[in-house]
């Protein structure tokens, strides 16, 4: 052995530091908010998810924190209480959410159990009206989701990443999905508004999370996706087409405007001079 | 007076043979490696004909060289903003097609084939991508104006020629052409220097040798666009830019280069000029008819003390300068004025020169008979076969004048060296022809010297190199030698 040896204290000191460590009610309603407000209530009715309030009652710790670490595996392994949330949930699975360990599930459940105590709880999510929405509003949301409006966060507009049916033109982005029918997807209103209050998915999470959509652009969007919903059908590949023409005449054009740029580059000399020879004699 | 050292050449074409015995020597050298094999730093073209690679000569299509506009230099190909704009194209580029796709035979079907009714033939196979082709082109492909129809008669030094003399260029019994070897001009307002982005390309401040640092060179390829002469090489293997070092190892011990030492005809001649180094963008800006006389007004007279004392305030040594005084080029270019440098009007200032070569005079047959249409076999240069323009615009930008010069001398010696030692020449005549000339008859003797009976020491005459002095602002050779041993660059290891 040589004399290079850790010290067996430096070893403690970083395994205590790795271990994860119980969260205190501040973070844990902070880390609701960002990773559960999306699809779950707390006494606000269900969403994507179902409500959460006394969530402890119907079914014991154990199970549930196992449930929240590992969603998927739950329901693979043909649990019937996990297949019955599949179900209530219309098949959406619950995503695995980083960074939820099973100290961290605990936390979560402590939280919730206090919640549930409260006559209202802060996480009662956001509560949409029934009232049918205006043309105005419905315009308003179509503005905000082609970027027309900007919003004031400075995010950038849903175009970016997602395409709807109706857009006109090359359509929106191809990297998100189609939200023409998103409104049913995640079952109505309240579900639409949560997710938009906060996205969960890793791909808007870290967006939004710095900049969020305020309270009253989430109302017009949900209008634009209700109204869009109930027109039906879905973005047709006529925009992808389109993008493809383009890009094909685009390419046409760069190579010929190439070729006048440099139309008097170098060609072949020989070739030419070979191939016109002419046999002896002739003028 | 900013005086500099350049080793400088002449090449006496009315000495040519054709040999190609330079061009091998060379390629034995330097190119025999994958990459290489289409280069031929060192070639010998037949004129009239388009040369290698083909039609090099047309700066309209090869946009080689320099050209001035509104009263500056600049490079035809490339300049400091074209060579962004240029930057994933350059669009000068000649193919390997315009040199020629290198090969070599399957020699193995020689031995190989099955017994069949016709002899084995050994097929070509290109070196560059092993398959079996089809030759279309080489690196002398017009020798001895092969193919002329196509070549010769494309030659673009038959500009300004009229349909006539173009004619007689090829009809039979008139026909003519001799040889133009051709290697780097080591110029002395370089365009490949000039045109590099990574600044690869320099000239040797010694000698004025220009050398491609192969550690620098990123293979952007301008200098093989800018070179008019076309003797900057793109290694494809290597993928960088090699061209002729002018056999600096060579020199630097006291021999000629390759293709000097191995020239048959003994045409070629190597010696220091100095120059003034001030004068180089004032003089490559002339216009095209003043070209030649103001390129030897930058060759500066060694024996003049002044010049002397100027070199020596700019660190040439002693040996160097004493050395210009004996040199063979200083003679042939800038005191008898019958060399001249090839195409002076891509203003690279080229340090190689040509004297240009004589050639028969006009015949046409008549029956059984040869007419010659001068009874002045040698006397009438206007009337000789090769047309006074066509040498125009190869060693005198167009202009007649100094290539005239040239010729007359050349030919005045002659007559005087026949009355001499045969003797059915009039002496009178022949000196009257010298006072034509501009030439004294002491003159005449030394161009004859110097044409006809040179030795190996009175050809090269090279200036000492004094590497040993060099090395020594470096490191210490004695320290060096006590540290690496003996015969080696870095220390050997140790044995046990």
């Amino acid at each position: 052995m040589k004399n290079k040896a850790t010290p067996m204290p430096f070893y403690l000191v970083s395994l205590m530091l790795l271990l994860p460590i119980a969260l205190g009610a501040q973070e844990a309603a902070a880390f609701f908010q960002q990773n559960c407000a999306s699809c779950h209530t707390i006494g606000g009715g269900r969403l994507t998810g179902p409500d959460l309030k006394n969530v402890t009652q119907r079914k014991d710790r154990e199970w549930l924190i196992r449930f929240m670490v590992n969603p998927k595996g739950m329901i693979d392994s043909g649990d019937p209480y996990a297949q019955q949330i599949l179900e209530e949930a219309r098949g959406v699975v619950m995503p695995a959410v980083p960074g939820l360990t099973p100290e961290t599930a605990a936390s979560l459940l402590d939280l919730i159990e206090e919640e549930s105590k409260l006559p209202e709880s802060a996480f009662k999510g956001l509560q949409i009206t029934d009232r049918p929405f205006t043309q105005r509003e419905i315009e308003l949301g179509r503005q905000m989701f082609t970027g027309d409006r900007g919003l004031t966060s400075g995010s950038p507009a849903c175009i970016s990443c997602h395409t709807m049916k109706g857009l006109g033109g090359l359509g929106g982005g191809r990297l998100g999905p189609d939200l023409t029918r998103v409104y049913e997807r995640l079952q109505g209103r309240q579900g639409l508004g949560a997710w938009l209050t906060a996205p969960a998915t890793p791909t808007m999470g870290p967006l939004f999370r710095r900049y969020p959509l305020q309270q009253d652009e989430v109302l017009p969007l949900i209008a634009y996706f209700e109204h869009s919903a109930q027109q039906g059908g879905q973005d047709t590949s006529v925009a992808l087409l389109n993008f493809f023409f383009l890009a094909l005449g685009g390419t046409a054009v760069a190579l010929i405007s190439f070729d006048a740029i440099w139309k008097w580059r170098f060609r072949a000399v020989r070739a030419p001079l070979a191939q016109g020879g002419r046999p002896r004699g002739e003028t | 007076m900013n005086v500099r050292s350049q080793i400088s050449m002449v090449f006496h074409l009315d000495k040519c043979i054709g040999c190609h015995t330079c061009s091998i020597a060379c390629k034995n050298i330097w190119t025999d490696r994958k990459g290489a094999e289409y280069m031929w730093w060192n070639n010998v073209e037949t004129k009239p004909g388009t040369g290698y690679p083909t039609q090099w000569e047309d700066q309209d299509k090869y946009s080689g060289g320099w050209e001035v506009k509104d009263g500056k230099l600049r490079l035809k190909s490339t300049g400091k903003g074209r060579v962004v704009f240029n930057i994933f194209h350059n669009p000068h580029m000649p193919s390997m097609d315009d040199y020629y796709e290198p090969w070599t035979y399957d020699y193995q079907d020689l031995f190989n084939a099955p017994e069949g009714p016709d002899q084995p033939t050994a097929r070509p196979v290109s070196m560059v991508t092993g398959e079996l082709i089809q030759i279309k082109s080489g690196p002398n492909w017009d020798d001895d104006l092969g193919g002329s129809p196509v070549y010769a008669e494309n030659d673009p030094n038959l500009k300004g020629l009229t349909p006539d003399q173009r004619q007689q260029l090829s009809a039979i019994e008139r026909l003519v052409f001799f040889y133009f070897p051709r290697i780097c001009n080591h110029c002395l307002n370089p365009a490949c220097v000039a045109s590099c982005p990574s600044g690869a390309l320099y000239k040797r401040g010694e000698d004025g040798i220009v050398l491609l640092d192969q550690e620098r060179c990123r293979a952007w390829r301008s200098c093989i666009a800018a070179c008019p002469y076309k003797k900057v090489f793109f290694n494809w293997f290597a993928g960088k830019s090699e061209k002729c070092i002018l056999c600096y190892p060579r020199i630097e011990t006291g021999q000629a280069p390759a293709c000097f030492h191995s020239c048959v005809g003994r045409i070629r001649y190597l010696g220091v000029l100095l120059y003034d180094a001030d004068r180089i963008e004032e003089v490559a800006k002339s216009p095209d008819e003043q070209l030649v006389e103001a390129q030897r007004s930058v060759i500066l007279d060694p024996h003049d003390p002044e010049v002397a004392a100027a070199a020596r305030q700019n660190g040439i040594s002693e040996a160097v300068i004493e050395s210009a005084r004996k040199s063979p080029v200083y003679q042939f270019v800038k005191m008898w004025k019958l060399a001249l440098p090839p195409h002076i009007e891509y203003r690279t200032m080229p340090m190689l020169f040509y004297v240009p070569p004589m050639s028969p005079v006009m015949a046409s047959q008549d029956g059984k008979t040869v007419n010659h249409t001068s009874d002045d076999l040698f006397h009438d240069i206007d009337q000789a076969r090769v047309p006074m323009k066509f040498l125009a615009n190869l060693f005198g930008a167009g202009h007649e004048g100094k290539v005239r010069y040239a010729l007359r001398k050349q030919k005045a010696v002659r007559w005087y060296r026949r009355a001499l030692t045969v003797g059915d020449v009039d002496m009178a005549t022949a000196e009257r022809m010298l006072r034509e000339a501009d030439c004294s008859t002491e003159e005449a003797e030394a161009i004859y010297r110097l044409t006809s009976l040179c030795t190996f020491s009175e050809r090269f005459v090279i200036p000492p190199s004094h590497r040993e002095q060099a090395i020594e602002m470096m490191k210490d050779p004695r320290e060096h030698q006590s540290f690496a041993g003996f015969g080696f660059l870095t220390g050997p290891g140790r044995a046990m």
